[in-house]
């Protein structure tokens, strides 16, 4: 017979307030198998650690149960204080008392026999527990970035900066993402281009790092440590090898395209690079708009391109490449003006969203920075900003706070005052949030000194009359209603996810959440992790943030990546599913419930066995398993009937 | 000829009656009849404004509750109040099982319940929101297809500029309607195209008119109308088209009031919209009671005219 030491936490009051723990220790010395219990104050302290190690020596014990918080926060505190005194790690348990048991009761005298049962239901799990050794995985020390904006930038640079291999992916031509796009940011005023773009040439031209601009991942199998990944390279339609990026084809191209990075305002031939400081600066022929394509004469850029780098004849390449380690940072986009039906649909021309604007404020952009609506080009005198669109708006829109508005419409009403000096700028807004480093310092000061009118209520409807743009509000301070006959309205649209994320997740196997944003393996304490080992998340595509908060997301996420590449090899959790080959009839029911991949059809014995590496010890094929074959390990079907029963106040 | 049962309502037997002509005239030139209800009552009227909870939906629930009876499940009606009212109690019916049992309380013909307030568990469950309202101009988009209008013309109204106003009743609340976006609606203007006229953009479509404040605050109602009419007219329109009577009554009507107020305006003629689709198919201007009409609509119907050299003399 095993000898069990039983450990009862008071967690200060957060379990003694309302279990009697002292009864519950008095009454595990009684069960069967324990060979001593023993309360204390707080367990996880350095005392109560002690008293554990100090227990299994003196009292020999071969296994320990702590009954204290869920096992999630401490079971590897306390697994690796037995291992320090000789145990092995699998012969300790929690019982969780507080999280089941005092957080969720009122009644003392109830709750501690609750108690009781919950470590008498683990006194009969432990002992037929077996000692288990971690299984060994090797790694494949290489990274993907998936998403070359900001935050995959940051992430394969830090990556790479520690000597590791990263495979930077990016759907479009160049990498840079939507802070490419920005004139100056928040709350510093500095150049977003400026503080970009030695981070794109960094990341284009690091030993490190293998760009794969212009591609797409196809698809992906495997596990932490050794995925297999299939990347499409799409067709440029330009040899990239031989390009020199001299734009000559770019000038004569007489196709008119409408310039996604420029938000429309301005166009582009069909052969293009997005922008001038493109990361690799090679263009592409979009193959939809190009007229050789549709008619099959031209082949202008062709004829111009003096050392032959165009070729119609390219075709989508597929490579295969093997990684340890994936990190998705795919980014956001903005719910689309047409989507706004009160706000014109779309059909108005001098309404526009944010990241327009930030193209008219950019020294690069449509209009050289000036400030000029795309209706007629006139500086606008009168300018509206309209915050929430489609945030905050749980009945018809997105529920949630898009997180950045109220600090760039601040900054664009800013910055719009500083090149129009007679102009009027108004901000629509629900509340003004500013929480960040200098935020509230930025906005006081633009309220107070630039001459920006704060309205606070919501817009209701735009429409065009004549050549005015005119909003309806109400100023809910005033208790008014605001008719302004703006020139240009900017309307501050909700961040959603990037159409591409769903699906991407969907390959990836990883979860995204209520809204279609990436979802996190917890809220807290694990913000840069999917639930799924080896797959990180970085940036926007899990939730609106801002750069710097991008960034350090980035750079979490990297130094996760860099912590697993550190080792020599991973250790998996031996606590999953095994199956008893000589009782699996080989029906496959495991295969089809595994949410995981991790069971496989052996053809030759006619069984399913399990992939240890990618088995999550979920117990789904267990519950699944006709035959019993499949069990978990350290949860057998006779550890889980005793343990029913014990919980059950039985024998 | 199919026969569709048809609620005209008060305002369509009466003052709008030449609402109710034009849409029985235009429907026999698209091959079905409206079938008007052996009896009927006042539809409520005013459930929109109503803070009761079951009286109001007693009558609309009768008229549903008749036509179910009579073997049918589709009741057209024309003016928006009407439908409104009607597709509404017939929601709440449907998806409130308070409501139903109550309602169906009173509708009972062996014994009326009357104390309702007591009777939740009531046993009348008889009618269960089984009609399907539909609005004329739904089923003619929905039903019969505006493609099949365009087939039918008579008339051509090419060129000629109108302007689609929608008030309030016709598309609100959307959940229990469901008959196009509140905010930027496209079924008038559909309708317009249909009968190869050109709609008109402008900003004012979906504002109110004022409606009851006729009654209480005409100056705000004149208001209102003005900055719609003058909008439509600033943006190109010819005349404005409605569905319902009371916007037709405060359009028309207050134009009266609008040009004492407003030295600067214009009148515009409005229309039912089965007027335009009446005339586009043929039916003689006489029928069509433009006599009752406060603004004269002579210079679209000499447009309509001149372009096709069919007037009236056909």
């Amino acid at each position: 017979m095993k000898r069990i030491g039983v450990f009862v936490c008071h967690c200060g009051i957060n379990i003694a307030e309302t279990v009697d723990v002292k009864r519950v220790a008095e009454e595990a010395k009684e069960m069967e198998g324990v060979a001593y219990a023993q309360d204390y104050i707080y367990m996880c302290s350095e005392p109560g650690q002690t008293l554990v190690r100090e227990k299994i020596v003196e009292e020999k014990l071969d296994a320990v149960i702590i009954a204290a918080c869920s096992p999630t926060l401490h079971e590897s505190t306390f697994r690796a204080a037995a291992e320090e005194a000789g145990l092995n790690p699998w012969q300790c348990e929690i019982a969780n008392i507080r999280e089941q048991c005092s957080w969720v009761h009122t009644d003392r005298e109830k709750a501690t026999n609750k108690a009781i049962h919950i470590v008498a239901t683990i006194v009969q799990k432990t002992k037929l527990n077996e000692s288990l050794e971690p299984i060994p995985v090797s790694i494949t020390k290489k990274a993907l970035v998936i998403g070359g904006g900001i935050a995959g930038i940051q992430a394969a640079l830090d990556i790479a900066d520690s000597g590791y291999k990263v495979i930077l992916v990016e759907k479009e031509s160049s990498i840079g993402g939507h802070m490419a796009q920005l004139s100056e940011t928040f709350p510093t005023l500095d150049c977003s281009q400026c503080i970009l773009t030695p981070k794109m040439v960094a990341a284009g031209k690091h030993p490190n790092i293998e760009l794969m601009t212009y591609s797409e991942i196809e698809g992906i199998h495997g596990y932490v440590g050794n995925f297999k990944v299939l990347i499409r390279r799409k067709a440029a339609f330009v040899d990239w090898s031989i390009c020199n990026g001299c734009g000559l084809c770019m000038e004569k191209c007489p196709a008119k395209v409408s310039s996604v990075f420029d938000r429309e305002l301005a166009k582009h031939g069909a052969i293009y690079v997005p922008f001038p400081q493109a990361v690799p600066n090679k263009p592409v022929i979009e193959q939809d708009s190009c007229i050789y394509f549709k008619s099959g004469q031209c082949r202008l850029c062709e004829k111009v391109c003096e050392i032959g780098a165009i070729d119609f004849e390219q075709n989508d390449q597929f490579v295969e490449e093997e990684v340890g380690a994936i990190i998705t940072a795919t980014g956001f986009e903005t719910l689309p003006v047409a989507d706004l039906a009160e706000y014109g649909a779309g059909d108005v021309p001098d309404v526009i969203d944010g990241l327009a604007f930030e193209r008219l404020l950019s020294a690069s952009g449509p209009t050289v920075g000036e400030v000029k609506r795309p209706s007629d080009g006139m500086v606008p005198k009168e300018i509206v900003f309209v915050q929430c669109a489609g945030s905050r708006d749980p009945e018809r829109y997105k529920p949630y706070c898009s997180k950045i508005c109220c600090m760039y419409t601040t900054k664009h009403a800013l910055l719009y005052k500083h090149r129009v000096h007679d102009g009027q700028p108004y901000i629509f807004y629900i509340d003004i949030r500013t929480g960040g480093k200098g935020y509230e310092e930025f906005y006081q000061n633009a309220e107070e000194e630039e001459g920006i009118i704060y309205l606070r209520g919501k817009v209701a409807k735009i429409f065009r009359d004549g050549d005015k743009t005119v909003v309806w509000g109400t100023d809910t301070l005033t208790g008014r209603n605001i008719e302004i006959a703006a020139d240009l309205v900017v309307l501050a649209t909700a961040v959603i996810p990037k159409d591409s994320t769903a699906e991407l997740a969907q390959k990836l196997r990883i979860q995204t959440g209520p809204n279609g944003f990436l979802a996190e393996a917890h809220p807290k304490l694990r913000p840069v992790e999917s639930i799924n080992s080896g797959f990180f998340i970085a940036g926007a595509a899990q939730g609106p943030k801002d750069i710097p908060e991008t960034v350090a997301q980035a750079s979490g996420a990297a130094c996760k990546v860099i912590s697993l590449f550190s080792r020599d090899h991973l250790e998996q959790d031996p606590a999953i599913a095994w199956v008893d080959e000589d009782l699996c009839g080989g029906c496959r029911i495991c295969i089809s419930v595994c949410p995981y991949d991790a069971r496989e059809y052996d053809e030759e014995q006619g069984i399913a066995l399990v992939n240890e590496a990618l088995c999550e010890g979920c117990g789904s094929c267990v519950a699944a398993c006709a035959c019993g074959a499949t069990q978990q390990r350290n949860l057998s079907d006779s550890q889980i009937k005793s343990m029913v029963t014990a919980s059950l106040g039985g024998e | 000829m199919a026969k569709i049962a048809y609620y005209p309502g008060c305002a369509l037997n009466e003052r709008s009656s030449h609402l109710d002509r034009s849409a029985r005239d235009a429907t026999v030139k698209l091959g079905f009849e409206l079938d008007e209800l052996d009896t009927w009552t006042c539809c409520g009227a005013v459930p929109p404004v109503s803070e009761e909870r079951v009286m109001n939906l007693v009558a609309p629930s009768r008229i549903l509750k008749d036509v179910r009876d009579s073997g049918r499940d589709i009741l057209i009606t024309i003016c928006d109040f009407c439908y409104n009212t009607l597709k509404r109690t017939n929601f709440s019916i449907k998806s409130d099982e308070i409501i139903r049992k109550r309602v169906n309380a009173f509708l009972a013909d062996d014994t009326p319940e009357r104390d309702y307030l007591e009777k939740d568990d009531s046993p009348w469950e008889d009618y269960a929101g089984e009609v399907k309202v539909i609005h004329l101009m739904e089923y003619l988009r929905d039903e019969l297809g505006y493609d099949k209008i365009t087939e039918s013309l008579k008339r051509s109204l090419k060129g000629l500029k109108i302007a689609p106003y929608y008030g309030c009743v016709m598309l609100r609340p959307q959940n229990e309607i469901q008959l196009d976006d509140p905010e930027n609606p496209a079924i008038i203007e559909d309708f317009i195209t249909a009968l190869d006229a050109q709609p008109v953009k402008y900003p004012y479509r979906t504002e109110c008119c004022g409606s009851y404040l006729s009654v209480s605050s005409p100056d705000a109602s004149t208001r209102l109308c003005y900055r719609i009419l003058t909008s439509a007219r600033n943006n190109g329109a010819d005349a404005i088209v409605v569905s319902c009577p009371l916007c037709f009554y405060n359009l028309d009507s207050r134009q009266k009031a609008i040009s004492e107020a407003y030295p600067d305006f214009t009148p515009l003629p409005i229309f039912y919209f089965t007027q335009l689709l009446s005339v586009a198919l043929g039916v003689e201007f006489g029928r069509q009671g433009f006599e009752k009409h406060y603004v004269d609509v002579t210079p679209v119907l000499d447009k309509i005219a001149s372009s096709t050299g069919k007037g009236d003399s056909e």
